[in-house]
C-alpha cells in the first residue's frame, strides 16, 4: 500500500539508462495566465495584505472661467484600492534511502526539477483561478452552434474590442511589420487573449483569424501563442478555464477567455518568499535516517487591477 | 504502515452540509453524531466513514462512504449512503469551484413569481448554491448560479429570481457547487437593477458573503438587459442587505432605461449574463457616523475562496453531518509514518 513516501515498492529501480538517450520528457502544460500581468513585490514584514492605489483621472467637464472671479468647483480626488492577500503554497516529496542507493538515475536532482515544475505549474494555476473567478465574462451570441454561449466568433471578438477600446486600454503587444513573404499579413497591436486548446479548431474558423504561422516574423514569439484575431492575440493551454456542463440547452462545457490590455492584473511576490527549493537529511526526516525530503514553497497573492481594462467571453466548442 | 491522526474536531451541526478542511489530505475520516449515538432508537445516521483512493477499490465514491445507522432501535446497521434510505454522503474535493456533492437532478417547475421558486426532488440545505442548466423555458437563467432558501425535500426558493411575468420553466438540471468561487471577491449574477437615484442591485446570491460596505463593483450588462447606460459604469457600496440579495451602489439610475432579462424565446441570441466584478475599494471615513469604509480585510482582497483539499459531508438526519443541533465529533487519519 501506498504511504506517500517515493520508495522502491511504488518507484522500483530503473533497469541502467543512459541519461542523454533514454530519459524522456516531463510533460507540462502552457504556461499562459502570469503572460501579461503586472509583476509588484510585497516587502517583507509589512503584513499579509498588499494594497494597490490607483488615482483616478478628474472630470473634464467644465472648467472656463467666465472672468467673474468665482473660482471653479474644486473636486474631490478619487482613489480606488485594490488589496490582494499573501497566500503561501508548498509541495514535498519524501524519498527513501533505497532509491537513491538502486536508482541509476539521480534522482534528487530530477526530484527537485519536478518540484520547479510544480512551482511554474502552481503559479499558472492560480493565476487562471483569478482570471476565471473576479472578471465578467460576457456569452458568445455570434457563432452557429445553437448553445447559450456559441462557439467564438469575430462578432464577439469585436464586441470585447469595442469594450476595452471604450475603456481606454492599452494594448499589451507590439504590431509585426509586414514583409515580403507570401502568405504571411501584419499583426496590429494587441491585447492578449488566453484560451483552451479544446476551442482551437473553432479559433481556426473564425472570420480574419491569422494562424501563427502566417505572422511575418516567428522571431520571438512564444510557443503558447495560437493566433491572432482582430486586435487580440491567442494563447492557449490544456489547464485554461472551463466550466462543465453549464450552457444551455445541451449542457456543454463552457470555456471562459480573458482578454485584457496592459495592468489588467496583477501577480505579487513576498520578497525572499518567491520560491524556495529545500531539502531535509534523512538525519532529520527519519528516526533511522532512512528518509530524506524535498520541498518547494512560494508565496503569492494576486489581483485584478482594473476591471476596466479586462473582458472576456464565454464560449463553447462546435468542431 | 500505521495510521498517523492527522487533525480532528467537532461541530453543531445545522443540518447543512460541513465542509472540512484537510490541508494534507486524509486517506481516511470518521464522523460519529454523538448526540444520536445516544438515543436508543432513532432512525437516523450514527457514524460514518469515508475511505481515500490509496484504497483503491474500496474507495469511497462521489458523495458515498460507509454509514452506520440505526433503524428504530439499538442495533446498529452498516451500509453505504447509497444504499437503503439512501442519502448524500462524502465528496472530496480538490479543486475549487467544482461540483460538490450530488450528481445532476433534475427540476421539475420553477415559477414565474417573485421571488420564483422550484420543484424538484432534492436533499440541498438552505444557503446551498447550484448551477442551474439544461432549462425548458426560463431559458434566460440557463447556466447561472443560483442561492437557495426555504428548501424542502420537494421545492425552494431562490431570493434573487425575480421571475414574473417570464415563461415559467417546466424542466431543467441543478447541480450544487462550492460556496465561494476560486477566487474571492468573484464576479456575481446580477437579476435586477432598480432605477433610483442609488441602484439598487440585487443578485442571484446573496452578496453579503462577498461583497461589504465601501468596495466597487463593476457593470456588465449587456443591451439585451436593457439598462445599457450602467454598463462599464464602477459604483461604491453604500449599503447591503442580505435578506433580499441586495447591494446599494452610489449610481443615479433614475433616468436610466429599465433593467429587465431578455425574454426567454430571444435565447440564444441575447446576450448574457449581467454581471458585476470587484474593482477595489474606497477607503472613507464619516466623521457624523464614525464608519470607516476601505478597511474590510475579510472580504475586501482578493484571495482564495475556497481552501483545497476538503471533504464535504453532506447534512441531514441519514448523512454524516447529521441534522441540527447533532453534536458531530470528526477525525483525520493518513496511511504514513
Amino acid at each position: 500500500m501506498s504511504t506517500g513516501i517515493t520508495n522502491i515498492n511504488n518507484m522500483s529501480p530503473e533497469l541502467p539508462l543512459q541519461f542523454s538517450e533514454d530519459l524522456l520528457s516531463t510533460p507540462m502544460f502552457n504556461l499562459i495566465h502570469s503572460f501579461g500581468c503586472d509583476m509588484h513585490y510585497a516587502e517583507a514584514n509589512i503584513g499579509k495584505t498588499t494594497r494597490m492605489s490607483r488615482y483616478e483621472r478628474l472630470s473634464t467637464n467644465g472648467g472656463q472661467l467666465d472672468g467673474s472671479g468665482i473660482d471653479p468647483a474644486p473636486e474631490v480626488v478619487v482613489r480606488s484600492d485594490i488589496d490582494a492577500t499573501m497566500e503561501i503554497y508548498a509541495k514535498t516529496v519524501v524519498i527513501n534511502e533505497q532509491i537513491t542507493l538502486y536508482e541509476n538515475d539521480k534522482v534528487l536532482t530530477k526530484f527537485t526539477a519536478l518540484l520547479g515544475q510544480w512551482l511554474r505549474e502552481k503559479e499558472d494555476l492560480l493565476m487562471r483561478d483569478l482570471y476565471a473567478s473576479s472578471v465578467s465574462y460576457i456569452n458568445a451570441v455570434g457563432g452557429l452552434n445553437g448553445q447559450q454561449p456559441s462557439e467564438i466568433s469575430r462578432s464577439d471578438i469585436n464586441n470585447v474590442e469595442r469594450i476595452l477600446l471604450g475603456n481606454d486600454a492599452r494594448t499589451m503587444l507590439e504590431g509585426i511589420d509586414a514583409m515580403d513573404k507570401f502568405g504571411t499579413s501584419p499583426t496590429r497591436d494587441s491585447f492578449i487573449a488566453l484560451a483552451s486548446t479544446d476551442i482551437t479548431t473553432d479559433l481556426q474558423s473564425v472570420q480574419g483569424v491569422l494562424l501563427k504561422n502566417a505572422y511575418p516574423s516567428q522571431e520571438g514569439l512564444r510557443p503558447e501563442e495560437y493566433c491572432s484575431v482582430s486586435r487580440f492575440r491567442f494563447f492557449v493551454s490544456s489547464k485554461a478555464a472551463k466550466i462543465p456542463g453549464a450552457s444551455q440547452p445541451s449542457g456543454q462545457t463552457v470555456y471562459t477567455v480573458p482578454m485584457y490590455g496592459l495592468e489588467a492584473a496583477a501577480k505579487i511576490d513576498q520578497n525572499n518568499y518567491s520560491a524556495i527549493l529545500g531539502y531535509r537529511p534523512p538525519y532529520v526526516v527519519s528516526s533511522v535516517a532512512q528518509n530524506s525530503q524535498l520541498y518547494a514553497k512560494f508565496a503569492i497573492a494576486r489581483a485584478i487591477t482594473n476591471q476596466n481594462w479586462i473582458s472576456g467571453l464565454n464560449v463553447t466548442q462546435r468542431l | 504502515m500505521a495510521f498517523t491522526i492527522l487533525d480532528g474536531g467537532s461541530f453543531t451541526s445545522t443540518g447543512a452540509g460541513v465542509k472540512i478542511n484537510l490541508p494534507s489530505s486524509a486517506d481516511y475520516v470518521k464522523l460519529v453524531n454523538i448526540t444520536q449515538m445516544a438515543v436508543a432508537s432513532p432512525t437516523v445516521c450514527v457514524a460514518s466513514e469515508w475511505y481515500g483512493s490509496k484504497f483503491g477499490a474500496g474507495a469511497s465514491a462521489a458523495n458515498g462512504g460507509i454509514r452506520w445507522r440505526k433503524s428504530g432501535s439499538s442495533a446498529i446497521l452498516i451500509d453505504s449512503f447509497a444504499t437503503t434510505a439512501a442519502s448524500d454522503g462524502f465528496t472530496y474535493v480538490t479543486s475549487a469551484p467544482v461540483v460538490e456533492a450530488q450528481n445532476a437532478n433534475a427540476i421539475t417547475a420553477i415559477s414565474d413569481a417573485s421571488p420564483a421558486v422550484v420543484s424538484q426532488t432534492n436533499t440541498y440545505a438552505d444557503g446551498d448554491i447550484l448551477r442551474i442548466y439544461n432549462t425548458t423555458g426560463m431559458l434566460q437563467y440557463g447556466g447561472m448560479l443560483v442561492q437557495i432558501s426555504s428548501s424542502s425535500s420537494s421545492a425552494y426558493t431562490l431570493t434573487g429570481i425575480r421571475a414574473s411575468g417570464l415563461t415559467a420553466g417546466t424542466a431543467g438540471f441543478t447541480r450544487r457547487v462550492s460556496k465561494f468561487s476560486a477566487v474571492e471577491p468573484g464576479f456575481l449574477y446580477v437579476t435586477e437593477i432598480t432605477q433610483a437615484a442609488s441602484a439598487v442591485v440585487r443578485f442571484s446570491v446573496d452578496p453579503t458573503s462577498h461583497y461589504a460596505l465601501g468596495m466597487k463593483i463593476r457593470f456588465s450588462v449587456p443591451s439585451s438587459f436593457g439598462m445599457i447606460e450602467i454598463n462599464g459604469l464602477t459604483g461604491t457600496v453604500t449599503a447591503v442587505s442580505a435578506a433580499n440579495y441586495t447591494l446599494t451602489v452610489d449610481i443615479n439610475s433614475t433616468a436610466f432605461t429599465a433593467f429587465a432579462f431578455p425574454l426567454t424565446t430571444a435565447s440564444p441570441t441575447a446576450a448574457l449574463f449581467a454581471t458585476i466584478a470587484p474593482a477595489g475599494a474606497s477607503t472613507q471615513y464619516d466623521p457624523a457616523t464614525g464608519l470607516y469604509t476601505g478597511y474590510n480585510f475579510s472580504l475586501q482582497p482578493f484571495r482564495t475562496g475556497e481552501f483545497t483539499p476538503y471533504l464535504y459531508a453532506s447534512g441531514g438526519a441519514n448523512s454524516p453531518a447529521g441534522a441540527s443541533l447533532d453534536e458531530i465529533n470528526w477525525i483525520s487519519y493518513k496511511l504514513e509514518v
